[in-house]
């Protein structure tokens, strides 16, 4: 899977906009959306969110997690422990992305959130790859990796998966008792 | 001078607190259970300097750039002052003390505690300690002798002694107090005092009297009270001069006392009634600070101005007196009623000061939240009436003219003590902040939002419109000053009020004009200022300080003036309505007195409400007024009672919603903006610790659901209850809307008469089986006619025979009553003949056998008599016509309307209502969601019971009785026009296949034909070709009269077959019929098709569009 298939994933995900048009429930294969009334805030997936936003027929309303001091706590928190903490979202990346290039205008301290989920990213990320480096080093046969992304997960999966298979079928080819020293790999 | 009573301000935090003057009296220290010292240079000292001394503070004293606090960690402790700089602790306790005390020249200092210890300490020495021993329970309070030979302690064990210092004996001891167990259980602190200088009394507050101690002798010398104080004192104090003595009482009361001439010279009461816990005289005199255990600080100016007017006080005291009695008790109400509403203005101006600093301050300041605490009184401060100030200073002139006499005696308060009159509320726009706040909302409601931005840069009005499709957001400036504004969707208005030069201005700007001129202007005449302002539809309207109305066109033409009974609180506008609250009367205690006008401005000018009493929560006062998205008119309270008007009993107002039941938070609100009655929504925005919102961040709207306030809400009863009463609360406006001649949703009211319905029977069904028959009949009574059919099936199923037999009684007056008026004699006996019909055959939807037995016998009777035939026949009929007004018109209905009104149909819409009809016998309470679907509002009622024979393409009915029927319908659905009428009569015989197709197999399987029916089927043909241009209804008479020629052994065998085809396979009475109607060929076709899909109920939906246009034709006949 790549990032832009985690991405719309991630577009069903609600968020909650504030229309300033009128309409009434609309019956679409994934569920009924709206009412939509002026002034009333509603529930939509980010997709319709980002289209009505990019129309300028809404007013969004940043997730409750979108926020400055509590990601700011969340991102301590993720440097301190070892482990992956929960993400207040399991598309925290995509919809942070997203909301941020279409709707910074309605998210207070839009440029801060940016940075606090990247510094969040980064450490996660870098966790990943310091584990998955120690996975293979120790030759381990499996590893638990809980309250992982599923983006997070895209970026390294493939990769990973495909090393591992490359090492086993190079493992299982050293012959015994030949100058293995010699060989480099 | 008399004395003026400052308004109290927040100082500490909730709890005890104590209150002193520094030596020279020139700030104000106190402390308070937060643990802070506060030093304030006066009483509006906003940023007072604090020290931080401890984690609770519950005493403290003050000498010579000492400050000695008793705090919580048990230690009494000293800082310097005015520095705040820990200088060492003086002891400790086991416990806390309660009081620490310092002797007049500062050099010692007592403190009680809880250890019921007394200790005297060196100030500068802490080693020299004397303990007290001999109380029984926790010091409350201690007081040193000026001469420093004694000191006296009150204490919970309920006596007050006087100890010789020197050797720490207990000189003289008096059981003068309740005793208890702990100080907060207390009923007074017991604050004693020594008059200063002389030490020649000792005053001791005991309930309600100060009691005065003479020194040595220690007996009572005298007693001082006043008929004010009602509850028990709690703290003494003496004045600096030794000549007065000051008490404070724990409901707030606070006198003063001339010790010589023990009279009582100044009365006070605490704003809030809190209980008075710290009591200090200026060391000038003059001025006495206090605070209550809610941690506000008050002060009391000109107190006993004695220097050099001592006796000119004294004497116009006296004066006073005289004629106090002179002009006995009316006079002293007159004067505290004018006195109250005088100090109102410095009142209100010094709140608002105070609000705006809570609105600036960011939440989560200690301080905010007593203020928050603060502000219930304080918006109702600000939204003091002005007009009530003019109207005082005229009776003030009055009273100047008149009796000269009556200034002179506010030289003394006079004191009345009954019902305070409240301050009448100000006039408000609903849905805006207040004005005098530099970023606010000038209205919020559900068309848009008016901002108005007032600060040094800008002055400005910021219009957004939520749905942008009305109109842009536009941006105003504001030279004006305009302080009121309101919004429609055709034009927004604003008016200002007069100032020197300018008179006050109504100013409109109506951009949904098609002309270019969008804005106009109308100045008022002098001296009146626009108070209110309100948009309708087409027309806007102001209410003015001249107590008048003025309704303008929205184009600016000027029209009806009329009179206002009181000074306005408000209006709002809707559609042709106009709603005006506004003072009928002075009100007390706390209460609003207001009354509302309800105004029609259309075609049709009445007035409904004509000033009716507004009934308003205790205590509180009007927040918002408007009409609901449907036109009824609404209000809200200050303690969050929602109350909407209910048409549906006699225009009284019904209380839908509480919003405090939603907040968190004690000092939480919800402002509304706004309230739609379908969906049940209450539009309004929450405040954490405010009643308003801030313009910035952007608030969120919230929706809050109604709860009426119905007994046992949390029983399944009584919950059904509400939500019946709700919807029918809720629905009232489509009643009204019917009335007026306004559009109104057709839909709505089916589905809420369905809803209704629904409700009704679950309850029914509750009280069945709780064996409440009596409640069952009750219920009974309020149902539809369909619903009570439902209810005595459920009944005789249940084994209620009694109830049903009841029931069943019931449902024929009803249909008397409904019938009488409309129908002549011969049609109510049809009528109830067809309604018997019902009952007994209706037994067939939930027991096949009894029907079988029951359509046995009536077959048996059948052939035993030809003329029964008929009534069979017409019985059979009915029993068909019920079970396609149950089961048949939801379903199709259901598909013609959603298609028809959406133009294009959606293929995933997923309708809840679209229930698999099969599964309709499963339960009875199931059906009643498609039963009453179809289900007639009251007074439609009749017109559906005419309407009957329509549908039913064979009953015996003169052609005349059907074009009758026609006309009942004619003008309700517009689309039910004459034509689908003539289609229906053409198709008659087409229709019945359909209807009976319709319905799914398992109805069919339950519906046995008789074997007239079959026979009719069977011979059809036969009779058409022998006269071609028969009526249906003659085909049927026809048959009838050849029926009975037939030997009783044929038919018979008729019967047999009926019954046979009943029992077996319904597909092969089907095969019966084909060949004997090949007309219906087609039809037979699509029922098979509407067979086989009978299991999967959606894909029934595309049928081929004649068949559609013939549904859609039958479905609005059935509604």
């Amino acid at each position: 899977m790549d990032p832009a298939e985690a991405e719309f994933l991630a577009e069903k995900e609600l968020v909650t906009v504030i229309p300033n048009f009128s309409l009434d429930r609309i019956y679409l294969i994934g569920g009924d959306l709206g009412p939509f009334n002026p002034g009333l805030p509603v529930e939509v997936p980010l997709w319709l969110a980002v289209n009505l936003k990019q129309r300028q027929k809404c007013r969004l309303i940043p997730p409750e997690w979108m926020d400055a001091e509590k990601l700011e706590e969340i991102r301590d928190q993720e440097r301190k422990e070892d482990t992956f903490t929960p993400m207040p979202s399991p598309y925290y990346m995509e919809l942070t992305k997203l909301l941020l290039n279409y709707a910074s205008d309605s998210i207070p301290k839009a440029d801060e959130i940016r940075t606090l989920v990247k510094d969040t990213w980064d450490t996660r990320i870098a966790k990943l790859r310091l584990s998955a480096d120690s996975f293979v080093r120790q030759q381990e046969a499996h590893a638990k990796l809980d309250n992982l992304t599923l983006m997070e997960i895209n970026t390294t999966g493939t990769f990973l998966t495909q090393a591992l298979d490359h090492m086993y079928k190079l493992r299982t080819n050293l012959q015994p008792g030949e100058s293995a020293q010699s060989q480099d790999f | 001078m008399p004395s003026t009573q400052k308004p109290m301000r927040y100082g500490h935090t909730e709890g005890h607190t104590d209150v002193c003057f520094d030596d020279i009296g020139s700030c104000i220290v106190t402390c308070g259970s937060d643990g802070d010292v506060r030093i304030w240079e006066n009483l509006d000292d906003d940023d007072p300097k604090s020290i931080n001394v401890g984690e609770k503070a519950y005493s403290f004293a003050l000498k010579n750039g000492r400050l000695v606090t008793a705090v919580s960690n048990n230690t009494v402790q000293i800082h310097t002052f005015p520095e705040g700089a820990p200088d060492g602790i003086l002891t400790r306790f086991t416990t806390n003390a309660n009081h620490v005390v310092f002797n007049r020249d500062g050099t010692k200092i007592a403190a009680g505690s809880s250890d019921f210890m007394v200790k005297v300490v060196e100030v500068t020495d802490s080693s020299q300690q004397k303990t007290f021993r001999g109380h029984d329970a926790p010091v409350l309070s201690l007081s040193f002798d000026p001469q420093d030979a004694f000191l006296t302690s009150a204490s919970c064990d309920g006596s007050v002694r006087v100890w010789k210092i020197s050797d720490q004996t207990c000189v003289t001891s008096w059981p003068l107090l309740q005793k208890c167990n702990d100080v907060i259980n207390a009923k007074s602190i017991c604050r004693l005092a020594w008059q200063p200088k002389s030490g020649k009394l000792l005053a001791v507050p005991v309930e309600k009297v100060v009691k005065l101690y003479r020194r040595e002798t220690w007996d009572n010398q005298f007693d001082l009270s006043d008929n004010f104080i009602t509850q028990t004192l709690s703290i003494v104090t003496w004045s600096p001069c030794g000549q007065y003595v000051a008490a404070g009482s724990v409901d707030g009361s606070i006198a003063v006392w001339n010790v010589d001439a023990q009279e009582c010279v100044e009365r006070m009461k605490h704003e809030k009634g809190y209980t008075i816990c710290g009591l200090a005289w200026h060391p000038k005199g003059g001025q006495i600070a206090y605070t209550d255990t809610e941690g506000n600080l008050g002060l009391l100016e000109n107190v006993c101005n004695r220097d050099g007017k001592k006796s000119s006080g004294k004497v116009s005291s006296a004066v006073t007196k005289d004629y106090n009695d002179l002009f006995d008790e009316d006079d002293d109400f007159l004067n505290t009623d004018l006195i109250e509403p005088r100090s109102s203005p410095r009142v209100v101006s010094n709140e608002e000061d105070d609000d705006d600093d809570d609105l600036m301050l960011a939440s989560g300041h200690p301080r905010h939240r007593g203020a928050i605490i603060e502000d219930d009184e304080n918006s109702l401060d600000t939204a003091l009436m002005k007009v009530n100030s003019n109207l005082e200073k005229d009776d003030d002139n009055d009273q100047d003219g008149s009796i000269p006499v009556l200034p002179v005696s506010t030289t003394q308060r006079p004191f009345y003590d009954g019902p305070m009159p409240t301050p009448q509320q100000k006039p408000f726009q609903s849905g805006s902040t207040p004005s005098h706040l530099t970023h606010r909302f000038m209205v919020w409601n559900s068309i848009g939002i008016i901002r108005c931005y007032n600060d040094e840069q800008d002055n400005a009005i910021d219009v957004e419109f939520h749905d942008t499709s009305i109109h842009h957001a536009t941006h105003l400036p504001n030279s004006l000053n305009h302080t009121m504004a309101d919004l429609s969707s055709e034009a927004i208005l604003l008016a200002c009020e007069s100032t020197e030069e300018l008179a006050s201005k109504l100013h409109c700007v109506h951009f949904s004009s098609w002309d270019s001129n969008k804005e106009w202007t109308v100045d008022m005449p002098k001296d009146e200022d626009i108070e209110a302002i309100c948009l309708g539809q087409g027309w806007a309207a102001c209410a003015t300080s001249a107590m008048l109305t003025r309704v303008f066109t929205i184009g600016g033409v000027q029209k009806e003036i009329f009179s206002l009974p009181g000074p306005v609180v408000s209006m709002a506008g809707h559609g042709e309505q106009l709603v005006v609250i506004y003072h009928r009367g002075t009100g007390f205690d706390g209460d609003q007195c207001l009354g509302v006008q309800l105004i029609e401005l259309g075609k049709k000018k009445r007035q409904v409400l004509h000033g009716n009493p507004l009934p308003l929560t205790r205590k509180s006062y009007l927040m918002w007024v408007g009409f609901s998205a449907e036109g009824t008119p609404c209000y809200v309270d200050s303690e969050g009672i929602v109350k909407m008007l209910n048409r549906g009993l006699g225009n009284t107002w019904i209380p839908v919603c509480d919003t405090r039941e939603y907040c968190k938070g004690k000092s939480d609100h919800y402002w509304v903006i706004g309230i739609h009655e379908n969906p049940q929504q209450l539009r309004c925005i929450p405040c954490k610790g405010a009643r308003f919102p801030p313009t910035l961040p952007r608030p969120a709207v919230a929706i809050l659901s109604f709860k009426l306030p119905y007994c046992q809400i949390t029983t399944e009863k009584g919950q059904m209850e509400e939500q019946f009463w709700r919807s029918v609360v809720f629905h009232n406006h489509l009643d009204y809307l019917s009335k007026n001649g306004y559009e109104y949703d057709e839909n709505a009211k089916n589905e809420a008469a369905k809803e209704q319905q629904e409700l009704l029977m679950k309850l029914f069904a509750l009280s069945c089986k709780l064996e409440r028959e009596f409640r069952c009949v009750e219920l009974a009574d309020l149902m539809t006619q369909n619903a009570v059919n439902l209810a005595i099936k459920y009944a005789s199923r249940s084994r209620k025979l009694i109830l049903a037999q009841r029931l069943s009684e019931m449902a024929v007056e009803k249909a008397t009553e409904m019938a009488a008026p409309e129908e002549d004699e011969e049609e109510e006996e049809d009528f109830r003949n067809h309604l018997n019909a019902g009952y007994s055959n209706s037994t067939t939807e939930w027991s096949q056998p009894r029907v079988r037995n029951l359509l046995h016998e009536q077959d048996m009777e059948d052939s035993k008599e030809a003329d029964a035939v008929e009534e069979v026949e017409e019985i059979a009929h009915n029993t068909l016509q019920i079970f396609m007004c149950c089961f048949f018109p939801f379903s199709v209905t259901k598909a013609v309307i959603t298609s028809s009104s959406q133009g294009r149909v959606n293929p995933f819409k997923v309708s809840a209502n679209q229930k698999d009809p099969t599964a309709h016998s499963a339960n009875i309470l199931d059906n009643m969601s498609k039963f009453s679907k179809n289900t007639p509002t009251p007074n439609s009622r009749a017109v559906n019971k005419q309407k009957s024979p329509v549908i039913k393409p064979l009953m015996p009915k003169p052609k005349s009785k059907q074009a009758l029927a026609a006309t009942f319908f004619q003008p309700r659905p517009p689309r039910a026009g004459d034509k689908a009428v003539e289609e229906k009569e053409e198709k008659a015989e087409n229709i019945l296949p359909e209807i009976q197709a319709a319905p799914t197999e398992n109805t069919e399987n339950k519906r046995p034909k008789t074997g007239f029916q079959m026979w009719l089927e069977e011979n059809r043909e036969s009779i058409l070709a022998d006269n071609p241009d028969l009526e249906e209804a003659d085909i049927i008479k026809e048959g009838m009269s050849r029926f009975r020629v037939l030997s009783s052994d044929e038919r018979m065998i008729w019967t047999e077959k009926a019954k046979g085809g009943a029992a077996g396979n319904s597909a092969e009475a089907k095969k019966r019929k084909r060949p004997a109607d090949a007309k219906n060929e087609g039809k037979e076709k699509l029922e098979e098709k509407s067979k086989e899909d009978s299991s999967l109920p959606k894909k029934r939906k595309p049928l081929d569009p004649s068949t559609n246009v013939r549904l859609s034709a039958f479905a609005f006949k059935q509604s």
